[in-house]
């Protein structure tokens, strides 16, 4: 029987979701718990009530972004993780536009149009040895992202920093920060733009040439090259607009993020969004609606994480693991025939490699 | 029995035999790769396999020596029933196998190759005694080369001499080698004589080949295969040319379809010597020249590995001509991007129609608008025209009589093989194209699609499209083509007007590569 | 700089080198064999953690065991979905990261004090002292691994095996290699030695697990293996080059006037900088295995 490829996807993370929950409840009840009542917590901290959902979105919206970088280099047939390095940088682009004091409007703008180019720029260099080297993008990508992490800790320290507050960098000032949608928690307008940008990915993806181009390259570069596609734009092209949406991703944190609205030492408010962002892209599916769905589920984890300390006692931690093992699941890619081929078999598992 | 190791003395001893063998692969339904076929290998002869490309010899060779297993039929050895189910199982029995494709690892010497697949400890170091074994098998069957040189920097002459003593340090009793020549043709004289010499001392040699040359020279019997079924067995001694050419190809008379003389004179595409590499640097043109009309077919024929699909990729764009110049309509477009070409009015109906036709993921109307989604009206600036697309694609899936079940939703990789090439044929030929490059349109496809596909050729050809066919199927390039041209080894060697070209002449010249 | 601080900076370097270049020797032969496991992040907390659990349970030597183990065994979690079950190298490993992050992280919590956990010095590695400070025994394992590594898949067969399942598993399973279970054995072995690196971080040289102990070792790692390109003795060099910048980062961290000339994020950035003119073909050239990060199928 054949499925359209919608449901395969869905089934696919419901049983790899299944799975990661199910772990997760074992290693609860192993420390002792009660995995019901973690649970409960869990998602009632994370959609219970206005304060818990707009918290749930707020640790959305970059990770819809960073997400999209890692299912745009996906969907070209490459393995985009330099997420992390490329957001960083757009962090502190935005924060470098600050001290110039541009009034509201202009100043919003640039920062994120400057904190766009950044990281765009930055994921430049894994683009072009790709392209012209063949050089694997996951060992470039790794380091470009350490070489980030290491010049934006001393611009934090040395070129950013606050005056008064020598472990943090400048605040974004007032009217260069993105207002807060619900008053009282994390949410900002970055929710929207956060969903904005994953509408626009979309619709370029599935509704232009240079998106079909980006597809049939990832599905089948063979195909691709005798159509006509030329790989090295699309090469370049997948991997400018991944800089660009975590680029992004690190203005709309930290333009978006009260009380601070600035990046401190050590980086540990923006510290593994990239990572995150590709699992949340794993889970979504790699398409840009499943995204913001993963996003979203995702960021209410985080969120009634918290819940779950507090009213089970099971540490919020729990949430990555969870998360861990799903993405581990998800990575193979006949999932689905697999489970229900155990089913079939469940006493005796044959692991011998098959012989035609 | 006689112990592994030590050669039969008794001359007629079946060492190999194989009754009833059956091969069929998930997802190719149509007729069984291998179709009950009998062949046995007897002590102290050379037994050659003689057919076609796609008539089984290698899937056959691979089931006898445990690489894949049989779907029916059983295998004997030396009299005794056994079950393959491994090279490993096979060396075990005292087969080994010479493939086609070398089963070597390029970055290691040729004893690192050897000692990778020795019983013993895995923390021995064997490197010096199989360095001396193979120098003392080397003498022996006087098959030179260096064990401690590297396979990559061997030529394919070595490597397979390589191989061959790889294989023979297993003490094999029955050797099988798939198309040993097709790489060397200098050093073809040296191998008949050390495998003559292994005959002699008892071995059972299973010869993979295409040339009947080879065949009548080297074999002591010859057995054809043709389309998966054994079509007879006969000692060299009793046969000759003639007899084996219809084996292999089948006697009845192909049609010729008829047309009208080609109108034009102007030359649309132009090659002039051209030169490339295959996918492993090996030559694979060597100096092709040939031009084709408007309104002309010029089918090529040949067992497919002597530079056609090379050919075609180069004409395509698809790879790097190392030599000689493409010209289009009187422009040279050398080794210009496939973008280039296909906008110069070139279409190409791919070998892989899987693999490079089409996009298995992609849906239907995505597929057929493949290469024309850049141009208006398929696309308005950046953006789709999916509502012209799918009128488009409506137009092509009824004229091609496609069948599909739906344009937008459905991905191509469930279609069959049969649908796939219709909606490249759609795709491909809907414009009428200045210059088609179709290479096997027609594999796979049922009586009334091949008609089918013919009829669209014949009509291409009457409306000015410049064709190029290439094609294993003598009936189809006999059926279709103005000219035809034989190739081997990266040249033609042969050029025929249709009338000049028989069937027997065609098969002759394909199976002694124009010698 | 006088003489103390020469010794200093050469012990904390030495030591520095320990966990990276006994992770990066092991995936050495996991790469070999053609899997790239980036989740050895991942286990290298993991096994901080079981390695110190043991270590009070048994002894250090007890932990270190432990630790092995535990690397072992994830590492074969790791290499079964990628070999038998066919999947994405990358993402498995990213899984493998995420749920060590989050489980290591939870345990803390669940023994005591969130984020910190500390051993007695009853359950630390004994040290060698030296006149410029402690010497830890696991120095000199990890300068004797990757030469034993070196000899492994170089001068005898079984490394020639998994070189070729690397490099041309066609060829291998020809010659009767069964492909799957060495790569899963190759992985799971050289994780092994990412568990024994993960044990030391807690058991000897820092004396605690904490949530971000690996501290990024698992990545540093690979990029001396990239660096290396695949020769356990490159390994030990690299390993040493990176335990050195790094130990140097930290020192010039403390000393404001070195800050000044040369910040140290630009010598902790360094190694990471090389390694990428190294893999653009400007250093060297980056050779891996034809058949690295590819799922092995007959047909």
């Amino acid at each position: 029987m054949r499925y359209p490829a919608g449901i395969d996807e869905l089934t696919k993370t419901l049983i790899a979701g299944g799975i990661g929950f199910a772990v997760g409840a074992v290693i609860i009840r192993l420390y002792g718990y009660d995995p019901l009542a973690a649970y409960r917590a869990l998602f009632n901290g994370a959609f219970g009530d206005l304060y818990s959902i707009s918290e749930s979105l707020a640790n959305a919206t970059p990770l819809i972004l960073t997400a999209l970088t890692f299912a745009i280099g996906f969907r070209g047939g490459m393995f985009n993780i330099g997420a992390e390095g490329q957001l960083y940088v757009g962090a502190l682009a935005a924060v470098a536009v600050s001290y110039f004091h541009l009034p509201g409007a202009i100043g919003l703008a640039l920062s994120m149009m400057i904190a766009v180019l950044a990281g765009a720029l930055w994921s430049l260099p894994a683009a072009l040895l790709k392209a012209s080297r063949g050089v694997h993008e996951v060992i470039s990508t790794i380091m470009l992202n350490w070489i980030s992490q290491f010049l934006c800790f001393y611009l934090i320290t040395e070129i950013l920093v606050d005056p008064q507050r020598a472990e943090k960098t400048v605040s974004i000032i007032e009217s260069n920060r993105l207002p807060l949608l619900v008053p009282g928690t994390s949410l900002s307008y970055g929710i929207f733009i956060a969903v904005f940008t994953a509408i626009i990915v979309y619709l370029v993806l599935w509704r232009t040439v240079i998106g079909f181009d980006v597809r049939a390259t990832g599905y089948n570069p063979l195909a691709a090259a005798y159509a006509g596609i030329e790989e090295w734009k699309i090469i370049v092209f997948v991997f400018i607009t991944g800089g660009l949406t975590a680029g992004l991703a690190g203005a709309v944190h930290v333009m978006g993020r009260p009380p601070v609205y600035a990046i401190y030492g050590g980086m540990p408010s923006i510290k593994g969004l990239g990572f995150e962002g590709l699992a949340v892209a794993m889970i979504g599916r790699n398409h840009p609606i499943g995204i913001i769905f993963a996003a979203v589920f995702f960021g209410g984890l985080l969120a009634g994480g918290r819940m779950m300390q507090m009213l089970a006692s099971v540490p919020l931690e729990l949430v990555r693991v969870v998360e861990g093992m799903v993405v581990l699941f998800l990575a193979i890619p006949e999932l689905v025939k697999l489970f229900s081929w155990l089913r079939k078999l469940a006493p005796s598992l044959n692991f011998r490699a098959k012989r035609p | 029995m006689n112990p592994k190791g030590t050669p039969s003395q008794n001359n007629s001893e079946k060492l190999l035999e194989g009754k009833g063998l059956c091969k069929g692969f998930p997802g190719v339904w149509q007729h069984l790769i291998l179709d009950h076929i009998d062949i046995d290998i007897q002590a102290g002869e050379i037994h050659t396999l003689l057919g076609e490309n796609g008539a089984g010899k290698t899937v056959i060779a691979n089931c006898l020596s445990g690489f894949y297993s049989l779907s029916e039929g059983q295998i004997y050895v030396r009299g005794r029933p056994v079950s393959l189910k491994s090279p490993a199982d096979g060396i075990r029995h005292g087969i080994g196998m010479v493939h086609q494709e070398l089963a070597l690892v390029k970055p290691f010497t040729v004893a690192q190759n050897i000692a990778l697949g020795l019983p013993g400890s895995d923390f021995s170091f064997p490197l010096p005694e199989v360095e001396a074994k193979v120098r003392e098998l080397s003498e022996t069957y006087r098959l030179s080369v260096d064990p401690l040189a590297k396979v990559e920097d061997l030529s394919a002459g070595e490597q397979q001499r390589a191989e061959i003593i790889k294989v023979l340090y297993h003490n094999p009793q029955i050797l099988i080698l798939d198309e040993p020549t097709s790489l060397i043709s200098a050093d073809a004289a040296r191998l008949f004589e050390a495998l003559e010499n292994m005959a002699r001392r008892g071995y059972g040699i299973l010869f993979i080949t295409h040339k009947i040359e080879e065949a009548l020279e080297v074999g002591d019997r010859v057995t054809v295969l043709r389309l998966g079924k054994s079509t007879g067995t006969r000692p060299t001694a009793q046969t000759d040319k003639n007899e084996l050419v219809k084996l292999m190809f089948g006697e009845h008379t192909p049609v010729h379809l008829e047309r009208q003389a080609v109108k034009s004179d102007t030359i649309v595409l132009d090659v002039r010597n051209l030169k490339a590499l295959a996918a492993d640097r090996e030559p694979a043109l060597q100096g092709v020249s040939f031009s084709i009309r408007q309104g002309e077919i010029l089918g090529f024929a040949g067992i497919s590995g002597n530079g056609q699909s090379e050919l075609a990729e180069v004409v395509t764009g698809m790879r790097k001509a190392t030599g000689g110049q493409v010209f289009i309509g009187g422009k040279d477009f050398t080794n210009q991007t496939p973008r280039k070409i296909i906008n110069a009015g070139v279409a190409h109906i791919p070998e892989k129609r899987r693999a490079m036709g089409v996009v298995e993921p992609m849906t239907t109307a995505e597929n057929v608008v493949l290469k024309d989604l850049r141009v208006p009206p398929f696309s308005k600036g950046t953006f789709i025209n999916k509502s012209y697309i799918t009128g488009h694609t409506k137009e092509i899936v009824t004229r091609f009589g496609a069948l599909v079940s739906d344009l937008w939703k459905t991905p191509a990789r469930i279609l069959s093989g049969g649908n796939i090439q219709r909606l490249i044929l759609g795709r491909e030929t809907w414009r009428i194209p200045q210059c088609l490059v179709a290479v096997y349109p027609a594999q796979g496809l049922d009586a009334k699609a091949i008609d089918h596909t013919w009829q669209l050729l014949m009509r291409l050809r009457e409306s000015g499209t410049a064709v190029l066919l290439v094609s294993e199927d003598l009936d189809e390039l006999m059926a279709l083509s103005d000219r035809i041209a034989v190739m081997s080894k990266g040249r033609i060697v042969g050029l025929f007007a249709a009338s000049e070209a028989t069937r027997d002449k065609l098969g002759l010249m394909i199976a002694t590569g124009g010698k | 700089m006088n003489f103390e601080y020469a010794g200093g900076i050469l012990l904390g370097s030495l030591h520095a080198m320990v966990p990276i270049t006994l992770t990066a020797s092991g995936e050495v032969v996991g790469e070999s064999a053609g899997l790239f496991n980036i989740g050895l992040e991942g286990i290298i907390l993991i096994s901080a953690m079981t390695g110190a659990l043991g270590a009070e349970a048994g002894g250090p030597m007890a932990g270190l065991l432990v630790g092995l183990g535990t690397g072992f065994v994830i590492g074969l979690i790791f290499a079964a979905v990628c070999t038998y079950f066919k999947g994405v190298q990358l993402i498995a490993g990213v899984g493998i990261n995420l749920f060590a992050a989050g489980l290591v992280a939870f345990w803390l919590i669940h023994l005591g004090v969130p984020g910190h956990h500390a051993l007695a010095a009853e359950h630390q590695l004994a040290n060698i002292a030296t006149p410029f400070g402690d010497l830890s025994p696991m120095i000199f394992v990890a300068i004797a691994l990757p030469v034993l590594i070196y000899l492994l898949l170089f001068r005898t067969k079984l490394g020639l095996k998994i070189r070729a399942v690397g490099e041309n598993p066609q060829a291998a399973d020809v010659a009767g290699i069964r492909i799957h279970l060495l790569r899963l054995l190759a992985t799971a072995a050289g994780a092994s030695l990412a568990g024994l690196a993960g044990a030391y971080l807690s058991i000897d040289w820092l004396g605690s697990v904490t949530k971000e102990i690996s501290a990024g070792r698992g990545f540093i790692a690979l990029a001396t293996v990239v660096f290396s390109g695949l020769n356990p003795l490159l390994v030990l060099l690299g390993g040493f080059i990176f335990g050195f910048f790094d130990n140097l980062a930290v020192w010039v961290a403390t000393m404001p006037a070195v800050q000044k000339i040369i910040p140290w994020q630009f010598i902790a950035m360094a190694p990471y900088a090389v390694t990428l003119l190294v893999v653009a073909g400007v250093i060297g050239r980056a050779k891996f295995p034809a058949a690295m990060g590819i799922p092995y199928q007959r047909e």
